[in-house]
């Protein structure tokens, strides 16, 4: 019996593992078919946490300060978001209810972790508190 | 300075893990809710394709797709009811942590900000912070900031944060978890 559960966990994780796989492949290559919309909108959001992770340690390694971080932060988010959906992978935006649904996916959470990021280096570099 | 830094990040990990296990505990892994959040979810997905689908305008559709809807919000208030209890239990606990996080970081300045966070922010920023720069950051402002990332994050990978399909058809009863630090 539990040697059959642990099979069934072992299946269950290098099921994971290679659903993650196949939506990676999916993520990098142009013009992806997406069935699942659910999917499409996790890689938006993957994606975007990784951007304002590498974004605030761009910007607390420059270092960016004021204002003008966190609307630079917004543009080059949205932007690069809108660039890859609208470009790269050409999908039509009404299917997810408008660009804004694609455009807000995982955005507070990308914010907060660009923020933290960015505040950790610039007080770990640049300051002698 | 990084190491208050680094220690308030692992704080938050910590108990972003603690409250996702105790609401684990209390509410994910009984019977009653993964019944509920089954149904709730197979209803929204339903609800969705057909609002899709169907644009015509009769009448005995759309009566069918309002009962429906009825059916869902009735669903999704007993789904948050069982989320509800244990998320109070779980409000006191943290409360209390984070008043004695709170007295061990008190008026220390833990980071300085990059920015000038506006004056409405102050308040929680320069929380028992002396002195008139407001680029000084408090204890509670850095874990808040790292909670909201942190929490959100951890959910995902659990796959504990409510679907999109059912958080869109719930509107706002079906929220997802309080944060902390509420």
């Amino acid at each position: 019996m539990k040697a059959a559960t642990k099979m069934v966990k072992t299946g269950e994780k290098s099921q994971n593992g290679s659903l993650i796989k196949a939506s990676l492949n999916k993520a990098l290559s142009a013009e992806a078919e997406w069935d699942d919309k659910d999917e499409f909108l996790d890689v938006i959001y993957w994606m975007r946490q990784i951007l304002g992770l590498i974004l605030g340690i761009v910007w607390g390694l420059i270092p960016l300060k004021g204002i003008i971080g966190l609307v630079l932060f917004l543009a080059v988010n949205v932007g690069i978001v809108y660039f890859y959906y609208n470009s790269f992978q050409k999908i039509d935006d009404e299917e997810y209810g408008g660009p804004s649904e694609i455009l807000k996916e995982g955005l507070m959470t990308s914010f907060s972790t660009f923020v933290v990021a960015w505040i950790l280096l610039y007080s770990a570099l640049h300051t002698d508190l | 300075m990084l190491s208050d830094c680094l220690l308030i990040v692992f704080i938050s990990i910590c108990t972003a893990l603690l409250g996702e296990g105790l609401t684990w505990v209390l509410v994910y892994r009984t019977e009653k809710y993964k019944k509920l959040k089954a149904e709730v979810e197979k209803q929204s997905k339903k609800l969705e394709k057909k609002k899709e689908s169907g644009e015509s305008s009769d009448r005995n559709q759309k009566k069918k797709i309002e009962r429906q809807e009825e059916k869902l919000k009735n669903n999704n208030r007993d789904l948050s009811f069982v989320k509800m209890k244990s998320m109070f239990a779980i409000g006191f606990a943290f409360t209390a942590l984070l008043s004695m996080f709170n007295s061990i970081f008190d008026g220390r300045v833990v980071a300085k900000l990059p920015f000038t966070p506006i004056s409405l922010l102050q308040g929680i920023s320069h929380r028992n912070l002396g002195g008139d720069d407001y680029t000084h950051c408090s204890f509670i402002f850095l874990y808040i900031l790292c909670t909201m990332s942190i929490r959100q994050n951890i959910q995902k990978i659990l796959g504990l944060s409510p679907s999109r399909a059912a958080s869109k058809q719930g509107g706002g009863l079906f929220s997802p978890p309080t944060q902390l630090t509420k």
